[in-house]
């Protein structure tokens, strides 16, 4: 036995959130041929399917690219400080599962020296629902990074199209559960499982001293169009902005590709070359972060790829570090 | 009366050192009086005011923005008026095309003895700015549902991919070129050693300018480039050597066709200005509402070669880096200015960019007033003074009041 809904159902659910004061996003068609998580004002805007993977990833939602920390003012000669509140309202966010699939991993960092509160409430006020793939492309990797276009991590409920505007609804938590309660009905239609893109890479050993970095990645621009589509980059500046009577700190997004991230006060710059800057990506992808947290910081969304101006991304570093390891083999 | 009741509008004037403050001095010395609504900013010359600071002015509630400074002939610096005319030239479409409100934005020649033109100017400025009514920065009337065309996909090249191998892998071999700078299937290819010649091809992908690469640190370092180069890549080269960022005989051009002739396809442009201001300002808030500040339009841009960037200025910060509405606005009116007059309509920002944003039709704001108004168009002659570098007394000037 399965729980189904229809796409109308899914819509409806989504109305309801909406009705209630609630926020909803998920893939949308910002433009012709330009698909994008947003936030949704009408449930009509969200797409179910038709396409691989959006433009950017669900992060804006729980980490936005932009978020004011506290505000303050001059009254006189007394400076007011006020506290900034991430939005009270619920979210619901409709999601590929490579995107969810990216939460768990990201709340390490979060909550590791000190709790990102901002973070830590907004993913509290979400639930994510996401559909099982049923299409690939070649960009796509979740299978060579241990997940696959089922992987239930991170989401609170799964959809598994049937075809015939269809879903089986596969509910992983509570929230997911609450979210469709209700709104299901009894069936004895099962979703077939889909294998997803074929193994793509083995992960390969990633070394810090290789010529592999300069030989694969000088074609870099050191532009943040990778990191800022990423379902699980994370890197942020504090940046204090206004004048002299008022303004705010805010967290705002940055990525190790910038040739200014690493720049000391000095003049001096520890990596001073693109090459050594995606060496930084990759290697805290593959090596920094799991030996800190655990996962690896991928996951196989392949949103880098798609969104490189240059042609680059992790899956195609990634191969080139696996044919230099190959190189070295004896014959 | 019941609209503007209890409304004062605020008026920033940036005036010269020379003349303009002069002229609002003497007014002052001699009574002469004139609404409170101005704040005066006193900068040396109309040629050191920057765009940005008309911007700013505006992200901090200014309803009416004036700049003034020397008649022509008068400036202290003999020609900074002349070089702040001709950017007006430029940067007036640029905020036409983004809908800004021109009748808030003024220009006037005040002189030291012209304290009744002072009073009479911020009387009418005043006046006019009460009318408007309160400006609210980039606030956008709903949703636009315009959408441009967007660009044409890239022309096929006519060169023959076996001898551009041949070529390639022979510069390499001989140590002519230490690396050559085309495009592969994958996007952009920098090849270095004679085998990786094979991967070039005249039709292959890229989402950027490869003269973009020329700027590159890690690339310079290769030593002398050799560059497979379509017409708009020519034309980014015009516009390097016009600048001096390059020296011709440091480059060794492959090229298959010249750097084109045909006028830019403006009809995308045509159809933005048929909007309302306010939905082309509607239009824009979308769009930028989008822009993540990821910074790849610029990366991806042969003619974006500044070390640091404006953006990444931080003594003082002149553009917010938040990617809220204040600070993409404030940084894709300065890119598009500072780009005005130089850009070669490569194409690459729009495509590079992750968001779909169309900045190609900020470009073509100010790559058509160049063409209206002074028959220029970037990077079609190498030896063509730029055009941002220099003025003429005969620059028209229907806009100063
Ligand atoms: S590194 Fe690339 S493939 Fe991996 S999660 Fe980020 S965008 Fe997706
Ligand atoms: S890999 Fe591509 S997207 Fe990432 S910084 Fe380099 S050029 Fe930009
Ligand atoms: S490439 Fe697009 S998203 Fe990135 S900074 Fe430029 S306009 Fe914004
Ligand atoms: S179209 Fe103009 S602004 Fe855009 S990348 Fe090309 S030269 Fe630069």
């Amino acid at each position: 036995m399965s729980r189904i809904i229809t796409e109308a159902g899914l819509r409806e659910l989504a109305e309801a959130w909406l009705r209630d004061g609630q926020a909803v996003a998920g893939p949308s068609e910002v433009k012709l041929g330009l698909i994008q998580y947003r936030p949704i004002t009408a449930a009509a805007r969200l797409l179910f399917d038709g396409f691989v993977h959006p433009a950017n990833s669900i992060k804006e939602f729980f980490f936005p690219r932009h978020e004011p920390l506290y505000r303050y003012r001059l009254e006189g000669s007394r400076v007011v400080l006020e506290d900034c509140e991430p939005p009270a309202v619920k979210q619901l966010v409709f999601a590929r599962p490579c995107d969810a699939a990216a939460l768990p991993v990201l709340d390490h960092v979060f909550n590791w020296d000190c709790a990102d509160e901002f973070y830590n409430r907004r993913r509290e006020a979400t639930t994510v629902v996401t559909l099982a793939c049923s299409r690939y492309d070649d960009e796509c990797f979740c299978t060579s990074v241990g997940l696959g276009p089922a992987a239930e991590q991170g989401a609170d409920a799964v959809l598994f199209a049937l075809g015939g505007g269809a879903f089986e609804v596969r509910p992983t938590t509570a929230k997911g559960d609450a979210a469709f309660a209700d709104r299901t009905e009894e069936s004895d239609r099962t979703a077939t499982p889909f294998a997803g893109p074929p193994r793509r890479v083995a992960l390969p050993r990633v070394e810090f001293d290789s010529p592999v970095w300069e030989d694969a990645t000088l074609e870099c621009l050191g532009c943040g169009a990778c990191a800022y589509t990423c379902p699980t980059c994370h890197c942020f500046d504090i940046v204090d902005e206004g004048n002299a009577a008022g303004g705010m700190r805010a967290k705002n997004w940055d990525s190790c590709q910038f040739s200014l991230f690493t720049l000391h006060a000095s003049g001096h710059n520890p990596r001073h070359a693109q090459p050594r800057r995606q060496r930084q990506r990759i290697y805290h992808k593959f090596h920094i972060y799991p030996e800190k947290f655990g996962p690896i910081l991928c996951t196989g969304c392949g949103n880098c790829a798609r969104q490189c101006p240059a042609g680059l991304g992790v899956l195609n570093v990634l191969k080139a570090i696996e044919a230099s390891h190959a190189e070295h083999l004896p014959a | 009366m019941s609209e503007t009741n209890g409304f004062e509008p605020k008026i920033v004037a940036y005036v010269c050192n020379w003349c303009t403050y002069l002229g609002a001095d003497l007014a002052g010395t001699n009574r002469l009086e004139y609404p409170p609504n101005v704040r005066l900013i006193r900068l040396p010359c109309t040629g050191r005011i920057d765009f940005n600071l008309i911007v700013k002015a505006f992200e901090m509630s200014a309803d009416a923005v004036l700049v003034s400074g020397c008649h022509p002939g008068d400036c202290h610096y003999t020609a900074g008026n002349y070089h702040a005319r001709r950017r007006w030239m430029l940067f007036r479409p640029l905020l036409e095309a983004l809908g800004f409100d021109l009748r808030r934005i003024h220009f006037t020649w005040i002189s030291a003895a012209e304290g009744r033109k002072f009073q009479q100017v911020i009387a009418e400025i005043t006046e006019s700015a009460r009318k408007l009514g309160p400006y609210r920065p980039y606030e956008a009337n709903g949703e636009s549902k315009w959408r441009p065309a967007g660009l044409p996909p890239p022309k096929r090249r006519s060169g023959d991919d076996a001898s551009l191998r041949t070529t390639a892998r022979e510069l390499l071999a001989e140590g002519k070129a230490g690396v050559v700078i085309g495009r592969g299937e994958r996007g952009p290819v920098l090849a270095r050693k004679p085998e990786d010649a094979d991967r070039l091809t005249w039709n292959g992908a890229s989402k950027i300018a490869l003269t973009a690469y020329l700027k590159r640190k890690e690339v310079r370092a290769l030593g002398k480039p050799a560059i497979v180069a379509g017409p708009a890549d020519l034309r980014a080269l015009n516009v390097l050597e016009q600048e001096s960022q390059i020296r011709r005989e440091d480059i060794h051009v492959i090229a298959a066709e010249g750097p084109g002739a045909a006028p830019p396809d403006f009809s995308d442009l045509d159809a933005l200005l048929q909007l309302e201001p306010g939905e082309r300002m509607a239009y824009w808030a979308g769009e930028f509402d989008r822009c993540v500040k990821c910074y790849a339009c610029r990366q991806a841009c042969p003619l974006c070669y500044c070390e640091r960037c404006i953006v990444d200025k931080n003594r003082p910060q002149a553009i917010d880096t938040s990617a809220h509405a204040r600070g993409n606005f404030a940084w894709h009116i300065t890119r598009a200015f500072h780009l005005a007059g130089r850009c070669v309509g490569c194409g690459a920002c729009t495509r590079a960019c992750p968001a779909g944003i169309d900045l190609r039709l900020l470009n073509q704001a100010a790559a058509r007033a160049a063409e209206r108004q002074f028959g220029y168009r970037a990077g079609a002659d190498p030896k063509a003074e730029p055009l941002v570098g220099v003025y003429s007394l005969t620059d028209k000037e229907e806009f100063i009041g």
